[in-house]
């Protein structure tokens, strides 16, 4: 939905753009340039996904996320607020364990469940906006996308930006959390409870 | 010393520990590396659409245009401002931002201070309003409350502290 005006937005500027500034004649060549450029990054992404894929469906048998979860449980416990049931935090936890494993597409179902089972849970929706602010501020610990595309362009070190990514993620990850925090105490201060 | 030692022991730690837990690893990887294409095979047409407008910005002079005027915006976060099309187009799209990181990425090269910040801030951050209409795709009640607020927030400090570094 919101993609389609993204897409017509960026095209449509760059059209009225280029006939402003007189370069009618490169609008066909550019598209094609990008359709072009498409192939080539798809090839670089597929040698990543292959190894990573691969790599991941050794990962995922070795139950690292489950061990995670027993460790984290009491943690995640209270971030999500003490009325959450135990299926729910259950779900939360493995949600969360997949994603810092960057086990994206063994993630999400955990995701959806966990949304759904906090949503039917409480009438306040404190732990459900939890679990969207941890997700969507990034918790993955190794940039695998991102090294693949670095490598592919030849960098000379393509780890330089593992560390700086995890800090910022961090930083990321809990300005968010604490902000959620913050809205929940305001939101229950009102509520008077 | 250091980080040139992650992938070789992540590796064999992984290999090794599925090796002793006497898992299949060589049908395991193929497995993977088959859902792997499919991933691949998905994103191509996507990455195409996007790169198409991605290049028709960069050639007709737009994304420097833009840059150019998010220049004072994103120097307030100690950001280069070739990274403005990446902050902006990352909170919506996953191929669109995948796309221009790679154009910055060979255009001012995967070493430069662009090329690492760029990739820093894509590494630390997430698609967010596809996953969390991904996530509450299951709910029978879709609302976000302070959610994304605060998830875009969190963004912006992640994205300050990514222009702390490589200086």
């Amino acid at each position: 939905m919101l993609l389609q005006y993204l897409w017509f937005l960026m095209i449509a500027a760059s059209l009225i753009w280029g006939v402003l500034t007189g370069q009618g004649n490169s609008i066909l060549p550019a598209a094609l340039d990008g359709a072009r450029n498409a192939i080539t990054v798809s090839l670089q992404l597929l040698s990543g996904y292959l190894f990573f894929c691969g790599l991941i469906a050794i990962v995922n048998k070795l139950k690292i996320q489950q061990y995670l979860c027993r460790m984290s449980r009491s943690m995640i416990g209270s971030l999500l607020g003490g009325e959450t049931d135990e299926p729910a935090a259950e779900a939360v936890c493995m949600n969360l364990s997949a994603n810092l494993l960057g086990l994206g597409n063994a993630a999400t179902p955990y995701g959806i469940e966990a949304a759904r089972l906090l949503d039917a849970g409480s009438s306040k929706r404190h732990g459900l906006y939890m679990l969207l602010i941890i997700n969507a501020t990034s918790i993955q610990l190794l940039p695998t996308t991102v090294l693949t595309l670095r490598i592919a362009a030849g960098s000379a070190d393509p780890n330089a930006i593992l560390l700086p990514s995890l800090l910022s993620t961090l930083a990321s990850t809990l300005t968010g959390v604490l902000l959620g925090v913050g809205c929940r105490t305001l939101s229950e201060a009102k509520h008077g409870n | 010393m250091g980080i040139d030692l992650l992938w070789p022991v992540l590796l064999m730690i992984l290999l090794g520990a599925a090796i002793w837990k006497r898992l299949p690893v060589y049908d395991l990887f193929v497995s993977g590396a088959k859902d792997g294409m499919t991933v691949a095979v998905q994103v191509l047409p996507n990455l195409a659409a996007m790169l198409v407008a991605v290049t028709l910005m960069e050639r007709t002079g737009l994304t420097a245009q833009i840059c150019q005027w998010c220049a004072p915006l994103l120097e307030l976060i100690g950001l280069p401002r070739e990274v403005a099309p990446l902050v902006a187009v990352r909170p919506l799209s996953g191929s669109a931002s995948l796309a221009i990181l790679e154009r910055i990425l060979s255009q001012y090269g995967p070493d430069s201070r662009i090329g690492l910040v760029a990739s820093t801030a894509m590494g630390s951050s997430e698609t967010i309003f596809y996953t969390v209409c991904v996530y509450l795709s299951g709910c029978k009640d879709r609302r976000t409350g302070y959610a994304i607020p605060c998830a875009l927030i969190g963004m912006l400090a992640g994205l300050w502290v990514s222009g702390l570094f490589f200086r």
